[in-house]
Formats: structure tokens, sequence, C-alpha cells
């Protein structure tokens, strides 16, 4: 079965592609625009639209007797679910450690030494 | 038809809020000096296994990991440092996992530690401006980062963007 996720990587792989998703980072635009700054012709750029749509990482709406493309809202989606899951599960990491004490108490006097060179180092101490 | 058009795309931010059995002194240093201690180990984007993960603390600091070959990777930088109230972290990983230099192109990481009754912490998190590591980043990312094993399903990324 092949899925979305499989599509869009599909869609991906494309340096063109690329770039006219990067275009419609900044506002819906028509494909003649698209075409004014790619390298490639206008065909050519609604080849590559075509594909964009059917992976569903741009939308498309008439306005008027053109056809203006946007990047469809859905395309965030998979990345807003990654960092959902990934921040709960490194919050919960953090909870556990912030709960769980402090262990450089009792570690051995050139470890504690060496912890706090490292410490001005990074910018933590000022001693 | 409506899209849903508007003039330009944003994705809509990711929060969350925990609370935690301590006061924000040490939640914010558990945080960042500590961050090692509590950062999955399987997040960084370095070649060889993560050693140490690294907060330089200080506004304009680097978040980087060191890797057992000795290398280090950048993944973020620090642009607001307020101990022990609020951090902000651009997010400067690319959805193919490689290092963005380009701050503009960098998502933001807020974090805020606010005292509650009892001498408890609530830690609210929020990661913004997810747009800018561009559309289909979340399925190269959810790709690359599958149980399959990333370093496979990158290479057959990089062979169709080859193809």
């Amino acid at each position: 079965m092949v899925t979305y996720q499989e599509t869009q990587l599909d869609a991906l792989g494309d340096s063109t592609r690329r770039a006219i998703l990067a275009a419609l980072l900044h506002g819906p635009r028509p494909v003649v625009e698209l075409a004014r700054d790619l390298p490639v012709s206008r065909p050519a750029v609604s080849q590559h639209l075509r594909v964009l749509k059917e992976a569903r990482l741009v939308v498309d709406e008439a306005q008027g007797n053109r056809r203006v493309y946007a990047l469809n809202p859905q395309a965030f989606g998979s990345l807003r679910d990654y960092f959902d899951q990934f921040w709960s599960q490194a919050l919960d990491a953090f909870k556990r450690r912030v709960e769980a004490g402090d262990d450089r108490i009792g570690k051995p006097r050139s470890v504690r030494a060496r912890h706090r060179r490292k410490e001005k180092a990074r910018g933590y101490r000022h001693d | 038809m409506d899209t849903g058009m508007t003039e330009s795309t944003t994705a809509a931010p990711v929060r969350k809020t925990i609370t935690v059995k301590a006061d924000a002194e040490r939640a914010f240093r558990v945080f960042t000096q500590e961050f090692d201690t509590w950062w999955p180990r399987t997040h960084h984007i370095g070649k060889a296994p993560m050693k140490r993960a690294i907060v330089e603390g200080r506004a304009g600091g680097r978040c980087y990991t060191e890797q057992t070959d000795g290398t280090e990777c950048e993944w973020g930088t620090i642009l607001a440092w307020d101990p022990p109230h609020r951090l902000v972290i651009a997010w400067q990983i690319h959805g193919d996992w490689t290092y963005q230099p380009d701050l503009a192109q960098a998502s933001e990481v807020e974090v805020r530690f606010t005292p509650v009754p009892g001498g408890m912490t609530r830690v609210d998190l929020e990661h913004r401006h997810l747009e800018r590591h561009g559309a289909g980043a979340g399925a190269m990312r959810t790709a690359v980062d599958s149980p399959n094993g990333w370093s496979g399903l990158l290479q057959s990324y990089a062979d169709r963007a080859a193809s």
C-alpha cells in the first residue's frame, strides 16, 4: 500500500518541486508567477504542481480566469504530530529527572571540580 | 471552493504543559545546564552516536551535541535567556536532519517556568513557526525517524532526490 507519506516523499524528491513549495511559503501564487521565478517552462511547473496536489502538499483555487496555488495547511500536520509526540516524551523524561534529585551530591571532589570548570566554560558559572 | 487560502501559510504551534515537583530555579537548571541528563539519546544529527548534549547558558549560546567520534553537531541557538523564568531556542534542524545555519528558516521553542503553590513549577513549552521548515518536512522527518531506521530511509530519500 502506498501511503500519503510515501507519496509526499516522492513529491519532495525533486528540487524544482521543493523550490515551488518554498515560493508558496510566502503566500498563494498563480502558475504564471511561479514559472517566472523558476528556470523551467510553464507546462513543467503545471506538471510539478499536479504532483504536489496529488501528494496533498498544495491546494488550488480558481480566481477569475486563473488558477492560484497555495500550500495545503494540512501539509504541516505530520510535522506537528512529530513534534507533539517528541515533546511529550522529552518532557516526561525531563520531569522524571527534575524530581529524581541532584545526583552531583556525593560525587568525588575531582569530579565536581571538573564539572565546575566545564560549567564556567559553558556560561553557567562566573566565579 | 473554500480552501482556506490566506496571505501566508502558517502551522499551528505545538504546546505542552507539565508540572514538576521542584522550584523554578531547579527546573530551569535541569532543563538547560543538565540538559544532557534527560534529552532523548536518540535525538541528535551526528553521524556517530551521541556522547553528550550541551546547552550554553547565555543569549546567543549554542546548543550542540558531542559525538563519540569527537565531532560536534550544532542544532540550535539561544535566542532569549532569562533564568529562571524563560528560554527561547532556535530549532535549526531541517526536515532531513541537517543543520540549518539561517535563523530565518528555523522554528522556535519557548519554555516558561512559573512557580505554582506547593513549591512546584509549571513548565509551558511552545514550539512555533514550524512552517519555516517547509511543507512536507513532517513527511520527511517521520520517515527518517521511523523504527525502520532513519539512515536507510534517508538513503532511499536521497536516491529518489537524485533520480
